[in-house]
């Protein structure tokens, strides 16, 4: 039982550590504050209330938004003003954009 | 009731009202004040992020004169057609429900920057520790030899929206078969680089369908203008033959218009129109000049927070402003709105004060989903608010990128005027 039990624990460890090492540094340096005083930028065009020409983004995941920034930002993804907006943001900025976003209720 | 008593009688009821609207003023509370002066996309903008992000800590006032707004973007795609008149006003009802903004419909009248009070149109004044103008553009009626505020029920220049569009909507309808529109863009700086070419796009989407014998004459007093290769395209492409462009070098300058007859005299020529939209130079709102922040036409900004350079109090945003490379655009007045928000709860409340960052995107519809766009980004230098990087829409784009920019317009007028109003 004991060993069920140590088995489990060092599962659950190799799964926070790889989470940690493979999905959280696109998140690291994340501050909220400043999330929100960045989301400022983004609220011109998107809001919540519908998806009509520009895509409603609260409540989002916030590595998918992580991600989608930097597709923007490397020009991976087409559109000129998000390219920009993107463009002009550091890991930092990205980061705490994401985990406000994902903070606000769908 | 004599006029003097009628308006002490008005003066007593306004400045009832007002201790009823504003109870952290007549209480004395220690909530510090912020005064906002104009409820467009920088006022507006400002009023609710200061209320919303101090959750109460700050007693915020909006003193504006119109219960509804009428935004100035989209009153073209009113005049064309595109949108209802109703679609483009909207309510400050949210601002006071949702976040305890304080809304007094009145004018501004005057500062008193060394007392921080507000005169209003009533005679009531409002005490404020930080003040916010935001008063958008009047309209020099003199710059035009001929023009005034008369002329422009004759010769409407609809450049701050509401009834002079309409005005300006049903003279178009109505105008005789195989008649000629004229249209006199401003001289810069102005509101809105690409509005007046977004303006003769939409009459000749009119005129294509109802008038298509009509023509357009647009006598600049410039040289060159915003997203012009664009728009010269579009207009050969859905307009062919209709719309004739004249530069200031090729008619050598306006000399005047006479509403009575009509006519627009330049050094070239004199124009005879139908129906003519005059648009004057412009400068800051009369409260920006009365505040005593103003440099010449308009009002100089520290770059890294919107306060005025004659007044560390007080702050200007949007059109009223000296914002060096950012344009006088809703987007404009929108972005700055946030920095001055997120500065002055910094100074009132100790809040975090974050850098500053602007951005701005203008999108103009050519015809039926032909949306065009030019945006930029910008940073706060020392002297002046500085270009980081910009893109414009390119002549050769297809049919289906063009409507997907003028859908995502859509999708940012509901976005801005969420963020000016919920």
């Amino acid at each position: 039982m004991v060993n069920i039990v140590f088995k489990f624990f060092i599962a659950i460890s190799c799964l926070l550590i790889f989470r940690g090492l493979v999905a959280e540094p696109l998140l690291d340096g994340a501050d909220f504050d400043y999330g929100e005083y960045l989301s400022g930028q983004c609220l011109t065009c998107h809001q919540n209330s519908s998806d009509e020409g520009i895509p409603a983004i609260n409540g989002a995941e916030a590595l998918y938004i992580a991600k989608k920034l930097i597709l923007y930002k490397n020009k991976e993804l087409e559109n000129e003003v998000m390219q920009l907006v993107a463009g002009a943001l550091d890991k930092e900025q990205i980061a705490s954009l994401a985990i406000y976003f994902n903070s606000l209720e769908k | 009731m004599n006029n003097l008593s009628r308006r002490s009688f008005v003066s007593f009821a306004l400045a009832s009202t007002s201790l009823l609207a504003m109870p952290a003023i007549s209480t004395g509370s220690a909530r510090p004040k912020v005064v906002v002066v104009g409820g467009g996309a920088g006022g507006a903008t400002a009023a609710r992020y200061i209320a919303k992000d101090s959750k109460g800590a700050i007693d915020v006032t909006l003193i504006e004169a119109s219960k509804h707004y009428y935004t100035c973007f989209y009153s073209n795609l009113y005049l064309g057609g595109f949108r209802d008149y109703d679609s483009i006003g909207h309510s400050y009802d949210n601002l006071s429900a949702n976040h305890g903004v304080n809304v007094v419909h009145d004018w501004a009248i005057s500062v008193d920057s060394s007392a921080r009070k507000v005169r209003l149109g009533s005679g009531a004044t409002v005490s404020y520790d930080r003040l916010v103008l935001s008063p958008g553009i009047d309209i020099k009626y003199d710059s035009i030899d001929g023009y005034s505020v008369e002329a422009q029920t004759k010769m409407p220049h609809a450049w701050k929206s509401g009834t002079q569009v309409k005005v300006l909507r049903d003279q178009v309808l109505n105008m005789p078969k195989g008649g000629t529109f004229a249209m006199v863009p401003p001289p810069n700086p102005y509101r809105c680089p690409p509005g007046p070419y977004e303006r003769i796009s939409m009459v000749a989407h009119i005129l294509k369908e109802k008038n298509p014998t009509a023509k357009i004459v647009v006598i600049d007093p410039k040289n060159k203008f915003s997203k012009q290769g664009l728009f010269m395209a579009g207009w050969e492409k859905h307009y062919p033959g209709m719309v004739e462009w004249i530069d200031n070098d090729t008619h050598g300058g306006i000399k005047n218009v006479n509403p009575e007859t009509m006519e627009i005299e330049t050094d070239l020529d004199t124009f005879k129109a139908d129906v003519a939209c005059v648009v004057p130079a412009q400068r800051a709102g009369a409260i920006a000049m009365n505040a005593g922040v103003t440099d010449g036409d308009w009002s100089p900004i520290v770059p890294a927070s919107m306060q005025t350079k004659a007044d560390s109090n007080i702050y200007v945003l949007g059109d009223a402003s000296v914002a060096s490379a950012m344009p006088k655009s809703g987007f404009s007045a929108n972005s700055q709105a946030k920095v001055a928000a997120n500065h002055i709860r910094g100074e009132l409340t100790d809040s975090r004060v974050f850098p500053a960052k602007f951005s701005n995107t203008c999108w103009s519809l050519v015809a039926t989903n032909d949306g065009i766009k030019v945006g930029a980004n910008y940073k706060a230098g020392e002297e002046k608010i500085e270009v980081v990087d910009k893109f414009v829409s390119k002549t050769d784009e297809g049919n289906a990128k063009r409507k997907k920019t003028y859908e995502e317009s859509i999708g940012w007028y509901n976005g801005i005027t969420t963020d000016m109003f919920s």
